[in-house]
């Protein structure tokens, strides 16, 4: 496997009046499986789009390892590819798909079909290689485009929401085998998808992008617990908003005073930033501030649902054995279990 | 219940079969007629494909037919898949323009291209193609056109392209076997056209075997009814034959 680093080095892309791509700078390294995330329209497509060929850039770079292929050609630029829409191609059976790029690069036919029978297995379809399109499920195809995409060993494997289409069982089996196949191949690989919690758990490192600009590129981890911007804390993971009063660095959320990190101001109306596992439920309290809505037990965990006496809503996230005595309508007293938050303002 | 049910069919049938079979029919029990001896036999079809032109004739018809059919996709298959793709504007524009070949007579046709085309082109044979193919537009245009529109014509060109396919692979080994049937439809369609045309090739003073057979049939009119019964049974053979010779990888069952 030759796999090769991607870099991205000022990407200006424009439709129109619309700047999809400002300025992009991005960078994969060799073997790693980096996700861009982003709400759509954000431009994650576009980039994964420019790395292909199959969108060409206004202005910036692409570097595959050290080569620059800004003006390569789609078909030169030795990248496989799953798309979010169904691709295979209907006249070819299943295992013809997967030799499809060995053919193009002109292999023997006999190599090729071994090779599509290896990587047919490889994605858990043995049995499935002469079968056509129309025979194959949702879940069978994409697997199929999977193996198609990596079959001539390419530098770099890029992902544009394979699993979107999927049904959620599907996609969650889908996501860990791609993982355990990149992983195994070492493939250098850029995923683009809207949802979240895919991108968080196959990726080494998660792109988080906004009009066009990269707001934080990171690990799962940092990401989540210290997130860069406040569009970054709110679009990862689930944030509460509570209003508060900030004052010398620090605001106060139900009687604790906290250190605002990261803020513009000093002083002002702001809102913290608080995840619902930082905050615990008391019932056994004299002061109780808050109502409880509902309780969704999630297995291990429940996600409670309370309401404050000024109306905003706090959800939290407790131990499902420490959460039983919470029904709605009972009063109780919200904790932050942390001593920083984010603010933003207004 | 059955019959009721089937009623709209079985009339659509009997109609199409009134307009199609019925003249069909009648020419060939024409064609079979040997009104000096009295009954029928095979006499006009043995004078026809004995006359010396008759082999010529077919032939240089079947050569201009396969020509135009070659050109038809070749300028057609790329065309509209660019304009697919590219999602032009022009689009609108040449979707009428193909449309053109329908409202202009071929008379003005004919003229229109002794008045433009240069010398040399006019001079050969091989001008003949060329303007079938303009007659048949309206036709092979529709039929690539709604090819195209049923299949997800975008990810299958670029999942070729990404795997390694250049442009005219990606024609060749994605875009046309996947419009398969509307490839087919646009062979017939084309063939079928050209092997008959008549007035376009009288104005512009070629033969082809639809001229001679009514230069023949002046001398007799029962063989020129025979010829053309062949005329019509053979392309119908040939193009059966492609057909059912062409692999049976279509994509009839997709969901």
């Amino acid at each position: 496997m030759s796999s090769k680093s991607l870099k991205l080095a000022n990407v200006t892309k424009r439709f129109g009046n619309v700047t999809a791509l400002d300025n992009f700078n991005f960078e994969v390294g060799v073997g790693e499986l980096v996700a861009l995330l982003g709400p759509s329209g954000c431009g994650k497509t576009t980039a994964l789009r420019v790395v292909a060929g199959l969108e060409n850039q206004d202005s910036g770079k692409v570097f595959v390892g050290e080569n620059d292929i800004s003006s390569t050609p789609a078909h030169k630029r030795n990248m496989g590819m799953v798309f979010q829409a169904y691709s295979l191609f209907p006249n070819l059976t299943a295992e013809e798909n997967v030799a499809f790029g060995l053919q193009m690069r002109k292999v023997n036919k006999e190599a090729r079909i071994k090779k599509a029978q290896a990587l047919l297995e490889l994605v858990g379809l043995p049995t499935h290689g002469k079968r056509y399109t129309h025979q194959l499920s949702g879940g069978q195809q994409q697997r199929v485009a999977l193996a198609r995409a990596l079959a001539f060993e390419p530098e770099i494997l890029l992902l544009d929401e394979p699993l979107s289409a999927l049904d959620a069982q599907v996609r969650v089996n889908l996501r860990e085998e791609i993982r355990r196949l990149q992983i195994s191949l070492g493939t250098t690989t850029l995923f683009v998808t809207h949802d979240q919690e895919e991108a968080m758990a196959i990726s080494d490192r998660v792109g988080v992008m906004n009009n066009g600009v990269l707001e934080q590129i990171d690990t799962p981890d940092v990401l989540y617990n210290q997130p860069a911007t406040n569009f970054v804390a709110s679009f990862v993971g689930v944030m509460n908003k509570i209003p508060s009063e900030l004052s010398d660095g620090h605001v106060e959320v139900f009687g604790k005073r906290l250190k605002a990190i990261k803020s513009e101001q000093s002083a002002g109306k702001v809102h913290a930033l608080i995840r619902p596992e930082s905050i615990n439920v008391k019932t056994n309290s004299t002061n109780l501030n808050a109502k409880v809505l509902t309780r969704s037990f999630l297995g291990a965990s429940s996600n409670i649902v309370c309401q404050l006496s000024d109306g905003t809503i706090v959800q939290s996230l407790m131990t499902s054995s420490g959460s039983g005595d919470l029904h709605p309508g009972s009063s109780v007293e919200l904790e932050v279990a942390t001593s920083e938050v984010l603010v933003t303002h207004g | 219940m059955k019959f009721k049910r089937n009623l709209p069919l079985i009339l659509t049938l009997t109609l199409f079969g009134f307009f199609v079979f019925v003249p069909m029919i009648s020419a060939f029990e024409y064609s079979i007629r040997t009104p000096l001896e009295g009954g029928y036999g095979w006499k006009h079809y043995i004078w026809a494909v004995t006359q010396d032109d008759f082999v010529y004739y077919i032939m240089r018809s079947g050569w201009l037919a396969f020509l135009t059919v070659l050109i038809t996709l070749l300028i057609l298959v790329p065309t509209i898949t660019w304009l697919h793709l590219s999602q032009s504007p022009l689009r609108v524009l040449i979707d009428a323009i193909s449309l053109l070949p329908l409202v202009i007579p071929v008379v003005a046709f004919a003229v229109g291209a002794q008045i433009s085309l240069p010398e040399f082109v006019q001079s050969t044979i091989l001008e003949l193609p060329f303007l079938y193919f303009v007659l048949c537009l309206p036709y092979a245009y529709r039929s690539l056109d709604i090819g195209l529109s049923a299949i997800p014509l975008k990810t299958l060109t670029e999942a070729a392209r990404s795997s390694g396919a250049n442009p005219i692979r990606t024609i060749n080994s994605v875009i046309v076997p996947a419009i398969r049937g509307s490839v087919m439809a646009t062979v017939a369609i084309t063939f079928v056209l050209s092997l008959g045309e008549y007035t376009l090739t009288v104005l512009l003073h070629w033969d082809t075997f639809p001229t001679w057979v009514t230069f023949v049939a002046q001398e007799n009119i029962l063989g020129a009814i025979a010829i053309s019964m062949m005329s019509l049974i053979i392309p119908f053979l040939i193009l059966t034959g492609i057909t059912l010779a062409l692999p049976e990888r279509s994509n009839q069952g997709r969901k």
